[in-house]
């Protein structure tokens, strides 16, 4: 209470201004609650999404792996690696952004992963038809880990303003708006003790003039 | 006094993901690139799939009148948690989506709710926070 009398000015003009800061205050903590509570909803949301995205492209990529494998056992290490050089190796991704309460969230967008043999860029003459197929494993794998590094990065975005709401909401709740309504008790008894003041004072006043009279 | 400035700052910026200006579903459905300018500039973007569920769901007589995104608005008044969705067609669609009945132009709609909706309706759903 010392440090509250110290920095207000126990004055009618003040105790106004003070009403309407924690009316401000209370509003503002409302609605950022409201928005930490959306925020942790959405965290949550693609969390289970990462889940299911991660263990999906794991598979896949197991899958792959198990093809190549058995491609370069066919074909030869050598000839796998000279076809994995030809190959081309350009993917068109549209990156836009969708918002989430403010927070800027990347969406990828991959037109096409999975080509065909012959937009793939080896040679088909001197490769086996196994090469093909540990090309479509690994075309589904990229697809899945696209869609996988938009999630990850949703959820480190969401993550980053979660924290920061929470803190304005704790600096609020814990911090401001008791201080402010510390500050309006204090001017609250100030103003009353101020006009017990008075009162005595104009009672001690009358009683001298009767006195004298 | 400082603390005052930040509030309002954080205050004037709860809204700014919300469009300029709605468009409907028809529109959007018609559209090579669904999507809305932001009060902030940017842009939001339809997922095609999103709205294949919204035309399968709502009758295409209701397609002029379904206006994108559908905002869940987020007011203190109703209690932590609770959102009410606005509009005969937005709040039709969402019950029809909660399997709950919608009464008229309006709809409340409970946090476990809200959950679901977004996870149906990613982008063509936004919250609104409902100042005072």
């Amino acid at each position: 209470m010392a440090a509250v009398a110290a920095a207000v000015a126990p004055t009618r003009m003040e105790f106004l201004k003070l009403k309407q800061r924690v009316s401000l205050a209370q509003r503002g903590h409302d609605l950022l609650r409201e928005k930490m509570d959306a925020l942790v909803i959405e965290f949550f949301e693609v969390l289970r999404n990462i889940g299911k995205a991660r263990a999906g492209a794991l598979k896949q990529l197991s899958l792959a792996h198990q093809a190549i494998s058995v491609c370069s056992a066919v074909m030869g290490t050598i000839e796998t690696r000279q076809a994995s050089r030809e190959a081309k190796r350009e993917l068109e991704v549209e990156i836009s952004t969708r918002y989430v309460m403010g927070i800027v969230v990347p969406t990828l967008e991959v037109e096409r992963v999975e080509r065909d043999a012959l937009a793939r860029g080896y040679s088909l003459h001197t490769t086996s038809s196994l090469l093909d197929e540990a090309s479509k494993e690994f075309e589904k794998a990229l697809g899945l880990l696209v869609k996988l590094a938009e999630l990850e990065e949703s959820a480190r975005a969401i993550a980053r303003e979660l924290e920061r709401t929470k803190r304005r909401v704790n600096a609020l709740e814990y911090i401001l708006i008791p201080r402010l309504k510390a500050a309006l008790k204090f001017i609250e008894m100030r103003l009353d003790e101020m006009e017990r003041e008075n009162f005595s004072r104009l009672k001690r006043i009358k009683a001298m003039l009767e006195a004298m009279a | 006094m400082n603390a005052d400035r930040v509030l309002k700052f954080e205050l004037s910026r709860l809204n700014v993901h919300l469009p300029e200006r709605r468009i409907s579903l028809k529109e959007a459905l018609e559209s090579t690139k669904p999507q809305v300018a932001t009060r902030d500039g940017s842009i939001h973007r339809f997922k095609r799939e999103e709205l294949d569920l919204l035309a399968k769901t709502v009758p295409e007589a209701g397609w002029e009148k379904l206006y994108l995104p559908i905002l869940i608005a987020l007011d203190p008044k109703l209690g932590r948690g609770a959102a009410r969705i606005t509009g005969g067609a937005e709040a039709k669609v969402v019950g029809q989506i909660l399997g709950k009945k919608s009464m008229g132009e309006e709809l409340l709609i409970y946090r476990p709710e809200v959950a679901v909706v977004r996870r149906k309706l990613p982008t063509t759903t936004q919250y609104f926070f409902v100042p005072r």
